[in-house]
């Protein structure tokens, strides 16, 4: 299969972040910080990783996910795991 | 199985005591596939019979999930049993359950477990709650794993 583009990919995580955290996505600023602005707790964190998880077929660290502080974090952690795989 | 889980060591585990212990046997562990089974027997001498219903003996849908969560916990002690044997606190993230049938006197419940993300500090499971094979309730159990202070 082939891989998406970054673009691609960041359409993908914004919308599912967004369905989890039950944050809009216009509210779901790149730079926005998920506990201090969005209100997502770390459950809902761990939520975003399983389905990142499952969504990618790949596996995240457990010592990447306190390093998960927003959106813009997932982007890269996903550049970092996905597309170099 | 992987292992022998008698009714003390479930005990030993399960933070849950009478009257709030829903899990009576473990039938089988595989921690390669990250999976549980589980069973409790529903039998006309669980106390809340008693008021749910005097009259129509069903199984609360609230202490299906419990049980559910019970065996959650067996399975994140198979595979984190470092974690387990301090003892932490479990807590309850969320929950999205469904109910498809009733739960009655006689029934043997079997709560069968896959963990979908196992960390040191919380897990996602997948659960399914069985009568006869068929599923009565499946849930999504997200949840945390607290060391005591």
């Amino acid at each position: 299969m082939p891989k998406k583009n970054i673009e691609e990919l960041k359409k993908e995580i914004k919308k599912l972040v967004s369905e989890i955290a039950e944050v809009s996505e216009e509210d779901l600023k790149e730079d926005a910080m998920f506990t201090e602005d969005l209100g997502i707790d770390s459950m809902m964190a761990l939520e975003i990783i399983a389905s990142l998880e499952k969504k990618y077929k790949l596996i995240i660290p457990e010592e990447k996910i306190p390093t998960i502080r927003s959106l813009k974090n997932v982007y890269d952690l996903l550049e970092e795991v996905y597309l170099k795989e | 199985m992987d292992e022998t889980w008698d009714i003390n060591k479930i005990q030993q585990i399960l933070p849950q005591k009478y009257p709030f212990l829903f899990i009576d046997s473990v039938i089988d562990i595989n921690k390669q596939e990250k999976k549980v089974a589980c069973l409790k027997n529903v039998t006309i001498n669980d106390y809340f019979f008693e008021g749910h219903f005097p009259d129509n003996p069903v199984m609360p849908g609230a202490l299906i999930i419990e049980a559910m969560a019970q065996a959650s916990i067996i399975l994140y002690a198979a595979l984190k049993p470092g974690v387990a044997e301090k003892h932490p606190d479990y807590y309850l993230g969320k929950v999205e359950a469904k109910f498809l049938k009733p739960v009655r006197v006689g029934d043997q419940l079997i709560l069968e477990v896959s963990g979908e993300k196992i960390l040191g500090n919380a897990g996602i499971v997948k659960a399914q709650a069985k009568v006869l094979n068929e599923i009565v309730a499946e849930a999504q159990i997200v949840f945390g794993v607290k060391p005591k202070e």
